[in-house]
């Protein structure tokens, strides 16, 4: 369709430039573009979940190819890279090809994250909805069956039967596993097709007009669902500092860095519960976003205090807990966060303050890390710590030698690994790092993982 | 007499309130230079005693710098060695005799225990450099600048990362020297310094004075440091002249800091677009804090190189000890 794709190109532009910003609001249209993608997609009568799916997978591998990790609150289009700042030669902030970004290209993990997370959230309410259309028509059958003909029960038994064991393994590969899930799986779930094969298979038996009624439920239902994922994505926040009351108390500190809408909506809902207590905020250089969440704190009537990133060691033992916000969360608990929030995980664990994490769940991300530091990582521009003019005194002086003798580094984001997370508060509530794996299960399909194929 | 404070004043006090002079050894020396010139310009004023009446006039200098800037360990420790010094003096000699003697007590003092304790410590230190490594340091250390040009002088190949931290970003300037001699070097700031950890094999920090329990008191962000160093395994070395160390003993880096100017956090230089807390002032809720130092456990410290060589931090106590010993021998 040709409105869909100048949407979806209109759109990967839109993240190749960096014009969206925030997890937040690139999940936002990641899932409206879906949506759009999704009511404008023609289906036909049999396989219309595998239609659906293919669509959306063409999409979204269109999207998350276009998208590096996307970043928060940043206008500025410089370069990503690593930037050498030659001190002997013309090119003097250069785009290098280290072996560092080599490694980056290879990994297909690199570049997903919010958007991906939401392509593969989409992928499971297709999923989901077909295989509830597909449940209930099975039901329908059998009642029917049992009805019509009460006599031929027992020969009309086994292809009911084994629709129920088809749906079963269906079900089995959406649903988390469970002893439930394990128990229902019959030997045939390791013949039997996936969940939309199998949609066909009772289509195939069901009356044709029942078919026209059908496909346009399941387009109904899986755009009802996306609407309902756009609104959840939208009221998370709120969702989040619902919860603030429980985690911060009478006259406590709180120590804060990097700029997200989550904590600061987090912080002034305690504070409209009549909290009084006092935030230090980090100022998060190079990009000072403390701040831009400092003056917004301030605003809201907060006792906000100012410190450099440097003293957070030594104000950390006055902190009651940390709150932050993060810009991905692992399959592994780990999370993807703004740069220098490692080393305040680890000042927080050695004065044993907690360390909290505010994030929606669309910021869930059901990768397991590699080497996230290098992979999941974006090197912003060095003309944010070093100013050229500064070091142009210093041309004569360079080696000749061809090497860039000045190399200056400014990574976007840091890894905090698990098991410095003391409590991650989602929308669904508060959980420890270690159960993330199992909120994966609920939002997304294992066959969605990998939404990028390969070319072979 | 006024002439001697406008010296002071001149000298070291105005300067160290500029900013001009950082790094506890410049201080240091600057402040004993102007002593100095004070007892060369001093006459002992009619009845009264040349070691009543000096000291008393050292104390009304030192609370002249107080008043530019608090003291730093060293600072003290240099004028409690200058005060034993007038007091130990025999009553026998004449001013003139005093006078010389004391001048080259400070000189002595400035040879011995800072300028030669520093080529001492780079002689130790450069032996813990191979071919290869690559070096982490922390805003800018004299010490850790000579070690560097030392070692780079003898032909050992490495590369130095230099990390850097607002607001003073001193680190620049060590960036700076470094680079003009042709030692290769990363730069970064210190959100970023859990990122570089991974290529780092050895940190050198410099130290403002280390405490008798073995915690370092150095600038503001070198706890930082050595926590992740200590996290990723990688070996933290002090640099630190026995001059600074002292018998105190203290835990947290928040009693007995120092203050820096506010505004300084609020104005990014070079960077007009970041100007949200420019009102600060006017906004009672708001408050900007800018330490100078902080508390650095002994923990994350794997060796402090000193004048009486490479000692691990459980062995501060014993320095001290012996060092006040040496103290009245001198």
């Amino acid at each position: 369709m040709p409105d869909t794709h100048a949407l979806v190109n209109e759109f990967v532009i839109k993240l190749k430039k960096r014009k969206v910003e925030g997890s937040k609001a690139t999940a936002k249209l990641t899932a409206e573009l879906l949506r759009s993608v999704i009511s404008q997609q023609r289906i036909p009568h049999t396989n219309q979940a595998v239609a659906l799916i293919d669509a959306i997978k063409s999409v979204g591998e269109q999207l998350i190819a276009a998208n590096p990790v996307e970043r928060d609150g940043d206008k500025v289009t410089a370069a990503k890279v690593q930037g050498f700042m030659r001190t002997g030669g013309v090119g003097l902030w250069e785009e290098a090809t280290g072996g560092r970004e080599k490694e980056r290209e290879d990994g297909d993990s690199f570049g997903e994250l919010a958007v991906g997370n939401i392509v593969r959230r989409v992928l499971h309410i297709i999923r989901e909805e077909d295989l509830s259309l597909t449940t209930a028509a099975i039901g329908g059958l059998s009642l029917s069956a049992v009805s019509d003909d009460e006599d031929d029960v027992e020969q009309d038994g086994h292809p009911v039967l084994s629709a129920a064991a088809v749906a079963a393994a269906a079900r089995s590969t959406l649903r988390p596993p469970s002893l439930q899930t394990l128990l229902e799986d019959l030997p045939h779930s390791a013949a039997a097709p996936p969940t939309s094969s199998s949609g066909g298979d009772s289509d195939g038996k069901s009356k044709s007009a029942d078919k026209s009624s059908r496909s346009r439920k399941l387009k109904h239902n899986v755009i009802e669902a996306v609407n309902e994922l756009i609104q959840d994505i939208a009221t998370c926040h709120e969702q989040i500092a619902e919860q603030a009351v429980e985690h911060i108390h009478q006259n406590e500190v709180i120590l804060t860095l990097g700029s997200s809408i989550t904590v600061i909506e987090f912080l002034c809902a305690a504070k409209e519960k009549k909290r009084s207590f006092r935030v230090f905020v980090a100022e998060g250089a190079p990009r000072y976003q403390g701040h831009v969440l400092a003056k917004e704190l301030v605003a809201r009537g907060l006792q906000t205090t100012v410190i450099t990133d440097s003293a957070v060691f030594a104000m950390i033992s006055r902190v009651n807990m940390v709150i932050v916000g993060a810009h991905a969360v692992m399959a592994n608990g780990g999370i993807i966060a703004p740069v220098g929030l490692n080393m305040v995980a680890l000042a927080a664990q050695r004065h044993a303050v907690p360390f909290v994490v505010l994030a929606g769940i669309h910021k869930l991300c059901p990768l397991y890390p590699h080497n996230p530091e290098v992979l999941l990582n974006e090197l912003k521009s060095p003309s944010e710590l070093l100013d050229f003019g500064e070091f142009s005194d210093c041309l004569d002086f360079g080696s000749g030698t061809g090497y860039p003798l000045l190399h200056v580094v400014n990574p976007a984001f840091d890894y905090v690994p698990p098991k410095l997370v003391s409590l991650f508060i989602t929308d669904t509530g508060g959980h420890n790092a270690s159960y993330m794996y199992r909120l994966i299960a609920d939002y997304y399909s294992a066959d969605d993982f990998v939404v990028q194929r390969r070319p072979s | 007499m006024l002439t001697m404070a406008l010296y002071i004043s001149n000298q070291a006090g105005l300067r160290y309130l500029a900013g001009d002079i950082s790094g506890g050894n410049a201080r240091c020396i600057a402040m004993l230079e102007a002593f100095q010139e004070s007892i060369k310009d001093y006459s002992t004023p009619p009845e009264k005693a040349l070691i009543r009446d000096l000291t008393a006039k050292i104390n009304c200098y030192v609370s002249f710098l107080i008043e530019c800037r608090p003291l730093s360990i060293s600072m003290g420790n240099a004028i409690r060695f200058l005060k034993t010094r007038i007091v130990k003096l025999p009553l026998t000699l004449s001013e003139s005799e005093a006078k010389a003697t004391l001048l080259s007590d400070i000189d002595r003092f400035i040879n011995e225990k800072i300028i030669l304790a520093d080529k001492v410590i780079v002689r130790h230190a450069v032996t813990k450099i191979r071919d290869g490594d690559v070096l982490l340091t922390y805003g800018s250390s004299s010490a850790v600048e000579m070690i560097c040009l030392h070692a780079h002088d003898i032909g050992k190949q490495f590369r130095v990362v230099v990390v850097d931290s607002r607001p003073k970003l001193e680190g620049r300037l060590l960036l700076h020297r470094l680079v003009r001699k042709g030692i290769t070097c990363t730069y970064t700031h210190i959100n970023a310094v859990s990122y570089i950890m991974h290529e780092v094999n050895r940190v050198f920090l410099g130290a403002s004075s280390v405490l008798s329990n073995g915690t370092v008191y150095s600038r503001v962000g070198t706890a930082c440091v050595a926590m992740v160093a200590h996290q990723f395994h990688v070996p933290v070395l002090i640099c630190c002249e026995a001059y600074k160390f002292y018998e105190r003993v203290q835990l947290d880096s928040i009693c007995s800091n120092e203050l820096g100017d506010p505004d300084a956090i609020s104005k990014v230089p070079g960077r007009k677009e970041i100007n949200y807390l420019d009102d600060w002032a006017n906004r009672e809720n708001l408050q900007l804090l800018n330490l100078i130092y902080d508390a650095t456990p002994s923990d994350y410290v794997s060796m402090i190189i000193t004048d009486y060589g490479m000692i691990p931090p459980t062995s501060v106590p014993v320095i001290v000890r012996e060092y006040r010993k040496e103290h009245l021998w001198i």
